[in-house]
């Protein structure tokens, strides 16, 4: 055992913690959870905590249940939640086979392998995430319309706004856990918010995700409000996205930093965008994984729905934000598809890989887009070469299928498992009969 | 000597490399040259002896008092000499302080080790510190005494390396004497620390631990020397603790800053505290009760080993001292802890993986066979056994292998010579490091230096060559390391072998087995205890096989399974004389015995039954070809009157080429087609020679002088294909054609018994494995005739042949019995299995209706459709329908189409461009990859299947077998779920054409 596991069985003495929460994330993004007694924690350093795969979506073929959740010492965190008194503390957990074989079925795996496979290119990969939510009043009754918490806009301070308030708990509550907060304002829609994380590496940023969404809706259970990351609540207002800043770093430089090229942008960092936008389709799957999703990308606005780069454009899917002198390590670009009920370790994966493609195969950049792709027309988006993203859920499957890039990163299992279920929840959507539906029809046919 | 003795040739002889330089430099010491030739001869570099002699003649004082006592007194030439030739740094010390070269000229350096008390007297003086104070204060100002430090210190150095070069110190002694060197320099550097935060100082104690080189008395010349810094408050009353703290800690960080800063006198060496509790991180000083709150509680097993070495060496010897005492149980407890052994295991493995250093062939310490392997070794057996037993808990490495080895837990011939090896490659160390005093453990390459160290060392002829040869030697002996301080000694624990009066106890040698990853230790020791008991020639070769194998059993996935195989067949075969020899002296069949063992039940199986198998480990692998196998079968078939003594010899022959594939397979010495290939054709030589036997006994049953009737079988299925794995059945088809004049009845009735008599006489129970003989393909299937002739199939097919016939065809291929007959039979067949214009568009659709039936039928109740390995999705029976429908559509157009084998049969589509590159590689890199699995999963478990295993344990050995690392299972399962869904994409495409 080294020092870190140490530290932890130190702090739950000193802080006297009855429990220990071990989390790890499902194959769709749902987090799990298992209690255990800080006396047993000694031994789920050393052996892992058993559980039955089985029961949990997307892990285990069903003859091979058994399976080990391994803390991760270095995930340490007191719950700052669960009010005075004896503490409760979380760590994520690393899904291990009863030889101690790491599972593929274990998304931090997935990402901890695709970052290791950048590891050895000597990239590390660095994420910071713009997260948005909506606030509803009351907790979600089924065929009923949400009521937003409020009717403000875009960066409005309304007086004893209620948003306000629950902002600054949550960030409170985010920073007492370690998780640092970059930003955060009233977003486009009424009840919106949006809170930015501070950039770190992937996997730490994927755990602060899976963290931040259970921060969000434990603080709005506490207001006696509801808080939702589903893509598009409303028909007539912005999704909530998740765009996501990456950047990769060799050793202490930032590898898309070059003095004195367009937009100060590398090789490497062209590179990189252009592997993302070509395998933009194939990875859709993942980064928008729900029928949901693709209703926020066919509105336009902050959501992309066309394959193409800009700077500063914000129609484009990815964006090259502006240089500022002196700031070469911040050097970054954003990625405006993916949204925040994705899983985050998947999604950090397939970027990477995709990105990553796009250095080992030396891709060109395509060339940028400096209009609102919105404004052009079908043809002129044609002909400038702008091809569009998966109309639906439906569309991006197929194209997955298909994909080497898929597979490889995702590993055959999540891959084959997740396709599968995607499949599913399609087909199920597909027979639903919608309100739009009978609307339309009723009154006159 | 008159000057012409000394000749080029002279000096040459005597070792100098550089004779006109050598010439010049002897004229400038006129005179006194000549007496010190000889003993410039006998040092490590005689040219840098003299050119340092040189330099150090012209700077000195009195010239000519050295020059006298050169001349006069040998010894002190003798020391001078030595060190001038050994060492640059030291020659460099002494052009920089020529009145140091007065300590050589003390002869009690030959007899005489220095008092540490003197020794810390002299350096605290030498920075005006009064020896006799508690705690004494430097007085000399700073920089000067930090200096005077550096001098003093290397003045002590300078004899050392004088008594240690000329005098044959031994290197337990010169490393003691460091050791005491260092503790009182440590002491020296606390008074100047205590000067520089004055009159503060006195309100704390501090006590240095050295931990350790140092503390285990045991330091090279250069190296990092490792404390733990221990404090308390001054006064009793506990006020000043937090005073105290600060006050210990600024002299703590001083104290590392006086010997490690580097001034015009230079540097003495780093001093490293990072052993302390929480590393770097934690606080530089703790009191005594921090300490053992920490040790306690939270303490790792590598702390505890860590703590072996701890030794109060200098400030306050009191408090330092309680720490060691107070630390001391807690080490010879830590076995008892939870986790030591999965500690131990850690420490064991991080012995056996280096850490991957540059010039890790020259890597004294961490190398293969390094320095780090013995103390690692060492302290890791003290560990274990030390609880129980008080003699071995000496800190010292050599110390404490004397005592291992004295206390039986460690075997005496192995313990001395261990001890030799570790002695000659500190010593190697030492002259290494003595030359420039820098910190360095890699042997260098060039001839200069190595002939310098080889000199040093004694080697005065052939330095380099020898050095070399000595150095090998040792590394060789420690690399065997393991079996020797680890394996062996759990033999005494079972074996009262005789002269040996110390012995491993039951429970030391269980706690050692259990350490090693034998999951069960009783019984482990049952089998060694079988295998060792009396004194019997076997018993005592298998004490000194055993040790080896028990380390290849330890690093297969299987131990226990391995060690108990070779109880059994070491119990079978007995005292059969080649058997332990065998093993003894052909390294190659032990190891690869051993390796089979603990990873195969099938190869154990056959071992079991055929003993003798053993002996053939140590030769070639390779399949066997048919004819030499045939022949053999018949000869030997021959020799027995009776049917089933016959075919019992021919299965024998088998048995044992089943050995040799299945050993070649798992030592990966034989591709997966080439086993396919092996295992038919040998399925081929069995029936070829069972054929002959069983007409024989027909014959003779029915007094027949002749036979009525010609026999051929043609093999079919995988067999046909040459694709049989280790627990096909033989798919065949019997063919017969009456001899001219024979009655028709008459003949089938013979053909059908002597088809019957063979699959008889291969069925029946024996020591192998049965060959499984099955005519189930035959036309009307169960319902059909065993044998016909071969009018009898011309014109079933003519008459009612389905296309599904037309495909079994394609894997028929004519092989045993009558050759003319296998020829008809061929011309018979080929225009059905590749029709000229290929099968019509019905057939192709039929094909298809009949796979898609078969995909959702066939498959086992509760199987996995991913990754059942034959008929599961990419798997075989996917990939051979796509191969064997582009043969009934093309064969009839392309010849190369024509084969029974799956993969000459995609390459020659490839070749046609009926499958595209990408795709047949695909298919072929998918199709050797499942049957390699399928082959590794019937080896692990002994019998076959067509499913990963679901037990992870035999999950994780058929990665093994594959040749994946431990821990990479899944991995294993990932790669086969991609070959086959690749695979799978190639099929919708080739074979359904979606």
């Amino acid at each position: 055992m080294g020092k870190q596991e140490d530290f932890v069985l130190r702090a739950l003495e000193e802080r006297d913690v009855r429990f220990v929460r071990l989390w790890f994330t499902d194959v769709l993004g749902f987090l799990k959870s298992v209690a255990v007694a800080p006396a047993e924690l000694e031994g789920a350093f050393s052996e892992g905590i058993g559980f039955d795969g089985s029961a949990i979506e997307g892990f285990a073929r069903v003859y091979e249940a058994d399976m080990l959740a391994m803390p991760d010492p270095a995930t340490f965190q007191i719950l700052p939640w669960r009010g005075e008194g004896p503490a409760t503390a979380r760590m994520f957990c690393d899904i291990v086979m009863p030889d101690g074989s790491p599972s593929y079925a274990d998304p931090r795996h997935v990402l901890k392998r695709t970052l290791s496979k950048a590891a050895d290119q000597g990239f590390t990969f660095y994420t910071h995430p713009e997260i948005e939510f909506y606030l509803f009043k009351e907790q979600p009754v089924p065929g009923g319309e949400p009521v937003p918490v409020d009717r403000s806009g875009y960066f409005d301070h309304t007086a004893q706004s209620m948003g306000a308030d629950f902002r600054r708990e949550a960030i409170t509550m985010l920073e007492a856990m370690g998780i640092s907060v970059e930003f955060s304002h009233h977003e486009g829609g009424p009840g919106q918010q949006e809170i930015d994380l501070r950039y770190a590496d992937a996997l730490t940023t994927a755990d602060n995700v899976m963290t931040f969404r259970t921060v969000i809706r434990e603080v709005a259970l506490s207001q006696d409000i509801w808080a939702t990351f589903m893509p598009k609540p409303f028909t007539t207002h912005p999704g909530s996205g998740m765009h996501t800043h990456v950047s990769l770093f060799e050793g202490d430089r930032n590898a898309f930093f070059e003095a004195g090229a367009e937009y100060q942008l590398s090789k490497t960092g062209r590179q990189f965008i252009a592997g993302v936008l070509r395998h933009a389709s194939e990875i859709s799957v993942v980064t928008n994984q729900w029928v949901n999703s693709y209703k926020r990308l066919m509105f336009g606005g902050e959501a992309p729905s066309y394959i193409c780069w800009g700077h500063n454009n914000r129609s484009a899917m990815i964006r090259v934000p502006m240089y500022k002198p002196d700031k070469g390590q911040s050097t970054r670009i954003e990625l405006r598809t993916v949204d925040a009920a994705c899983n985050p370790y998947l999604a950090f994966a397939v970027v990477l890989a995709a990105g990553m493609k796009g250095i080992e195969e030396g891709y060109d950049l395509p060339r940028e887009a400096e209009d609102d792709v919105w404004a052009l027309t079908e043809r002129e988006r044609k002909s400038l070469g702008i091809e569009p993203l998966p109309k639906s859920l439906s569309e991006a499957i197929a194209v997955a299928e298909h994909s080497e890039l898929l597979a490889e990163t995702l590993g055959e299992h999540v891959f084959d498992f997740f396709l599968r279920n995607k499949r599913a929840e399609w087909e199920e959507y597909r027979g639903q009969v919608s309100v739009f539906e009978r609307d339309r029809m009723l009154p006159v046919v | 000597m008159s000057r012409s003795a000394t000749t080029k040739g002279d000096l040459l002889r005597l070792g100098f490399r550089d004779p006109e330089a050598a010439t010049v430099a002897l004229a400038a010491l006129g005179e006194s040259r000549a007496p010190l030739l000889a003993l410039l001869g006998r040092t490590a570099d005689p040219d840098e002896a003299l050119a340092g002699l040189v330099r150090l003649a012209d700077v000195v004082d009195d010239r000519d008092r050295l020059l006298r006592a050169l001349a006069e007194d040998e010894g002190t030439a003798m020391r001078l000499l030595c060190v001038l030739g050994a060492s640059e740094a030291l020659s460099d010390h002494l052009v920089r302080h020529p009145a140091h070269w007065h300590e050589l000229a003390d002869s009690r350096l030959g007899s005489t080790r220095p008092a540490a008390w003197a020794v810390r007297e002299g350096l605290l003086l030498a920075v005006g510190a009064d020896p006799q104070d508690r705690s004494p204060v430097a007085t000399r100002p700073d920089a000067e005494a930090v200096d005077a430090l550096r001098v003093e210190y290397r003045r002590v150095l300078l004899r050392l390396a004088a008594r240690d070069l000329s005098h044959h110190l031994g290197v337990d002694d010169a490393a003691a004497e460091l050791s005491d060197l260092a503790a009182g320099t440590l002491e020296a550097a606390l008074a100047v620390a205590r000067a520089r935060v004055g009159a503060d100082a006195g309100l704390a104690r501090l006590g240095v631990v050295a931990m350790g080189k140092c503390g285990g008395h045991e330091l090279n010349y250069v190296s990092d020397v490792d404390v733990i810094f221990v404090h308390g408050a001054a006064s009793e009353d506990g006020a000043g603790d937090d005073v105290a703290l600060r006050v210990a800690t600024q002299l703590a960080s001083q104290l590392i800053r006086v010997c490690s800063d580097h001034t015009g006198e230079g540097t003495i060496w780093p001093v490293d505290a990072a052993l302390r509790p929480e590393g770097k991180a934690g606080p530089l000083v703790r009191t005594i009760a921090s300490h053992r709150g920490y040790y306690e509680r939270w303490a790792k097993t590598w702390e505890f080993q860590a703590l072996l070495k701890a030794r109060a060496v200098a400030g306050d010897l009191a408090l330092a001292g309680e720490f060691v005492e107070m630390t001391r149980p807690m080490v010879w407890s830590a076995a008892e802890r939870d986790g030591f052994v999965e500690d131990t295991q850690a420490m064991r493995r991080r012995v056996i993986e280096h850490i991957p250093a540059k010039e890790a062939e020259r890597q004294l310490k961490l190398g293969e066979g390094g320095l780090r392997d013995v103390e690692f070794a060492v302290q890791l057996l003290q560990l274990v056994h030390g609880r129980a037993d008080e003699r071995i808990r000496p800190s010292t490495t050599l110390s404490a292998l004397a005592e291992l080895t004295r206390g039986g837990y460690v075997g005496r011939e192995d313990g001395e010579a261990l001890h030799e090896a570790y002695s000659f490659l500190r010593t190697l160390e030492h002259r290494i490091q003595l030359h420039r005093l820098r910190r360095t453990h890699v042997v260098p390459e060039d001839e200069v230096a190595l002939r310098r160290i080889g000199r040093s060392m004694g080697y005065l002829k052939d330095p380099v060559g020898i050095l070399d040869t000595t150095w090998q030697h040792h590394r060789r002996e420690v690399r065997r390391l393991h079996e020797k301080l680890f394996y062996r000694p759990l033999l005494s624990a079972v074996a009262r072998i005789p002269g040996d009066d110390a012995r491993l106890s039951t429970e030391a040698a269980e706690e050692r087995l259990a350490a090693l990853g034998y999951v069960d230790p009783p019984g482990a020791l049952r089998h060694l205890e079988a295998l060792t008991a009396g004194v019997s020639r076997a018993a005592q070769i298998q004490r000194t096989l055993l040790p080896v194998l028990l380390g290849w059993f330890a690093d297969a996935p299987d131990p226990d399974a391995g060690l108990f195989g070779f109880r059994r067949i070491s119990e079978s075969l007995g005292s059969t004389p080649w058997y332990l020899s065998t093993l003894r002296d052909e390294g190659q069949v032990a190891e690869r015995l051993a390796r089979l063992l603990a990873t195969s039940r099938y190869a154990t199986d056959l071992l079991e039954r055929e003993p003798q198998g053993v002996r053939m480990l140590g030769g070639d692998l390779h399949p066997l070809g048919a004819e030499a196998l045939t022949e053999e079968m018949l000869a030997t078939s021959s020799r027995h009157e009776q049917p089933e003594a016959a075919v019992l010899s021919v299965r024998g022959v088998r048995r044992r080429e089943l050995l040799r594939i299945a050993a070649g397979d798992l030592l990966g010495l034989t591709d997966v087609a080439d086993v396919g290939a092996g295992l038919s054709r040998l399925t081929d030589a069995t029936l070829e020679a069972t054929l002959a036997v069983a007409q024989r006994a027909v014959a003779t049953q029915r007094g027949l002088d002749a036979a009525p009737t010609r026999m051929a079988i043609v093999a079919m299925g995988r067999y046909g294909g040459f694709e049989l794995s280790y627990g096909s059945d033989a798919d065949v088809l019997f063919v017969h054609d009456p001899e001219p004049g024979a009655d028709a009845q008459e003949a089938a009735s013979y053909a059908q018994a002597v088809a019957l008599e063979l699959r008889r006489l291969l069925a029946l129970p024996g020591p192998d494995p049965a060959l499984e003989v099955d005519a189930d393909l035959r036309p009307e299937g169960r319902q059909g005739p065993l044998v016909r002739t071969l009018d009898s199939y011309a014109a079933y097919y003519a008459k009612w042949s389905k296309v599904w016939e037309a495909q079994a065809l394609l894997r028929a291929d004519p092989v045993v019995g009558d050759r003319e007959l296998l020829g008809r039979f061929a011309e018979l067949i080929d225009p059905l299995r590749y029709p000229p214009d290929g099968i019509s568009a019905d057939d192709v659709l039929e094909v298809r209706r009949v796979k898609a039936r078969v995909d959702e039928e066939r498959l086992p109740r509760g199987a996995d459709p991913h990754t059942h390995l034959k008929l599961g999705r990419g798997g075989l029976a996917d990939i051979e329908w796509t191969v064997q429908l582009l043969q009934m559509r093309y064969a009839g157009a392309v010849p190369g189409l024509r084969t029974s084998r799956t993969l000459e049969a995609l390459a020659a589509a490839r070749e046609a461009g009926l499958v595209d590159e990408d795709d047949a590689a695909v298919l072929q890199q998918a199709w050797r990859r499942v049957s390699r699995v399928r082959n590794a999963v019937t080896l692990v478990r002994g019998k076959p299947s067509d499913e990963l295993p679901r037990d992870i344990r035999e999950r994780a050995a058929v990665a093994a077998v594959l040749g994946y690392p431990p821990g990479s299972s899944d991995a294993m399962v990932n790669d086969q779920l991609r070959y086959t869904r690749l695979a799978r994409a190639v099929v919708e495409r080739v074979f359904w054409e979606t």
